[in-house]
């Protein structure tokens, strides 16, 4: 009888019980533990950094503007995070709720927390702010490491200069969304290959197969619609004027296009709730 | 405490679990029996809520399982050993199902040593055998300290002392009050574990109740007697009722009667008899006669005559 003396020991009955930061623990736990899915969240670093250096060493062969702005700055020290980390992440978000199907870990999760908007809730917190995070470790970084090759061609930008902590903000929370995105579709699809190959579809190949369709060049730019072309929007300078949007012009606003991304990523969140509520786990 | 009221599953035209009624009471183990596809996984998936029955309805300690404040600490549940992801160690996994009802890390290491899981729960569960992943999933199963405890074919890929274990733990768990329900195709593990016994076969339940009660029900019990004078026995003894065996070797079986009343009719007659046994019904036999006609996968030479019809 030892052991199950033991076993009432430590349980304190009405103390212990389920709670949404509980299970926002339970989620943080279940994403630090896996070592893809860590490795993912260093490569948004690693990749964002990495592109970064990259272009800085090859200013001098790929020419500087005149006038160094903003705008060219941004474009050098973003390119690399917004690039790789929209698909990281994407990917990231797919493995966090498929990965559970494939393992069967999603009983697990289920049992302890029968609330299943609860789950999706917390799964997509953890994931935006760890995304976010390493994102804005990429940028910030990036700034730092691209900085000196810049003012050695005259350019000197600091992260205080008018538009530039946006950007990097607008960036981050970009990676962060795409990171919710691959969560909805996960969630709709529950398998890994399907939903991995579905996200990288609809980030990189949409806006692509939009801008070459036979139509008016109006609907061509319904291209600018899409979830990467918000990124690309979210990390540029804010005052290059041209209001809020511009479908004919072909201009999107950084606040449009925090706006468009932030639509993708709660329109499949939402269809990921809806399979999630209706569909037996 | 379990109850289900007309509790129904159908997957479109296939009704896995059709209308059943069932309780199942605390301070007893309760076991679960059933052939393949009968609905008992389906069951107790359907118990805590991980799927949704078409229609009626299941409560433990009288709520439907998602409603309760603290689901861990009424139901453990294992269903499945393998559902932790490979790449994930058994502390991290333990520590993610604690951490969602704020259960902290002693209790976690607690379980693991109650698991016998110490050695290895550093370790990646991608690598454990199957024993191992049934001992974790009995591990997460007791986290909360259950009121009521589910498990799926627990004994599964365990070895002889891991067998002895899991008996023990069920015997004692019931023994404190706590609600015990367990499914296992292993016949002789359900007779020496449970009390009583819920029998389901093609989604309906086809007896309930205490585990002797159902084996006295569904087998005949009968008495065989060796004796010189089977004849002269068998003529005394014979009566409405009563089906006697044509003698073997002088061994003759009677049924309808029990051992005492062949014993006093035999010492009536003068009728010497060598040898006296009352035959009763293993759970076995009660099992496949309560399921003869309810299997949905049978190998067709565990049937060898009237196979070809």
């Amino acid at each position: 009888m030892t052991t199950l003396d033991k076993q009432r020991a430590t349980f304190l009955p009405g103390h212990d019980r389920l709670s949404f930061a509980g299970v926002v623990r339970s989620e943080f736990i279940k994403l630090t533990s896996l070592r893809s899915s860590v490795a993912l969240l260093l490569a948004i670093i690693v990749l964002g950094l990495g592109v970064s250096v990259a272009l800085g060493l090859t200013l001098a062969d790929a020419g500087v503007p005149e006038e160094g702005s903003v705008g060219f700055m941004l474009d050098q020290v973003t390119i690399g995070t917004v690039l790789f980390g929209q698909i990281i992440a994407g990917v990231l978000g797919v493995l966090v709720i498929s990965g559970e199907y494939s393992s069967g870990t999603i009983q697990s999760t289920l049992i302890a927390a029968p609330a299943r908007m609860t789950v999706l809730g917390a799964k997509a917190i953890v994931l935006f702010i760890t995304t976010t995070a390493s994102a804005l470790v990429a940028l910030f970084g990036s700034w730092a490491v691209t900085h000196p090759m810049l003012a050695e061609f005259g350019i000197e930008i600091g992260v205080t200069a008018p538009g530039v902590l946006f950007a990097f903000l607008g960036g981050a929370v970009y990676v962060g969304l795409a990171a919710v995105l691959g969560l909805g579709i996960g969630t709709v699809l529950r398998s890994v290959a399907a939903g991995v190959a579905t996200v990288i579809s609809l980030i990189l190949l949409l806006p692509i197969v939009l801008s070459v369709l036979p139509a008016s060049s109006l609907v061509r730019n319904f291209h600018l619609l899409s979830m990467s072309k918000a990124g690309d929007a979210m990390v540029s300078a804010a005052d290059a004027g041209g209001g809020f949007i511009d479908l004919t012009d072909g201009f999107v606003s950084p606040g449009a296009g925090w706006l468009i991304a932030a639509v993708w990523a709660a329109g499949f969140l939402g269809l990921g709730a809806i399979q999630l509520r209706r569909k037996d786990a | 405490m379990i109850e289900a009221r007309t509790l129904t599953k159908r997957y479109g035209h296939r009704t896995a679990v059709d209308a059943i009624d069932f309780t199942v009471v605390p301070g007893r183990v309760t076991g679960f029996l059933g052939p393949n596809g009968a609905g008992k996984s389906t069951t107790m998936r359907m118990i805590v809520g991980l799927d949704r029955p078409t229609s009626g309805r299941v409560e433990v300690n009288g709520r439907a399982y998602p409603e309760h404040r603290a689901p861990l600490h009424e139901v453990g549940v294992l269903l499945d050993a393998k559902a932790a992801h490979g790449g994930r160690s058994a502390y991290k996994h333990l520590l993610s199902i604690a951490a969602t009802h704020g259960i902290g890390a002693a209790r976690v290491r607690e379980v693991i040593g109650l698991a016998g899981l110490d050695s290895v729960a550093g370790k990646r569960v991608g690598g454990f055998s199957l024993g191992m992943g049934q001992r974790l999933g009995i591990a997460a199963a007791l986290i909360g300290d259950p009121a009521t405890i589910i498990l799926d074919e627990p004994v599964n890929g365990l070895d002889p002392e891991g067998v002895r274990w899991v008996r023990t733990l069920m015997r004692s768990l019931a023994a404190e009050g706590r609600t015990v329900l367990l499914s296992s195709h292993l016949m002789s593990e359900m007779a020496q574990t449970a009390d009583r016994l819920i029998v389901i076969g093609r989604g309906r339940i086809l007896a309930e109740g205490a585990i002797g009660d159902i084996i006295s029900g569904a087998t005949s019990s009968a008495v065989r007697v060796r004796t010189r004078q089977a004849e002269l026995l068998a003529a005394t003894v014979a009566g409405p009722g009563v089906v006697i065996s044509a003698p073997v070797d002088g061994v003759i079986e009677i049924a309808g009667m029990t051992a005492e009343q062949v014993a006093l009719a035999a010492s009536a007659a003068g009728v010497v008899l060598h040898e006296i046994t009352s035959l009763t019904g293993s759970l076995e036999e009660a099992y496949l006669a309560l399921t003869a006609g309810e299997v949905e996968y049978r190998s067709s030479n565990s049937a060898p005559t009237g196979a070809h019809k």
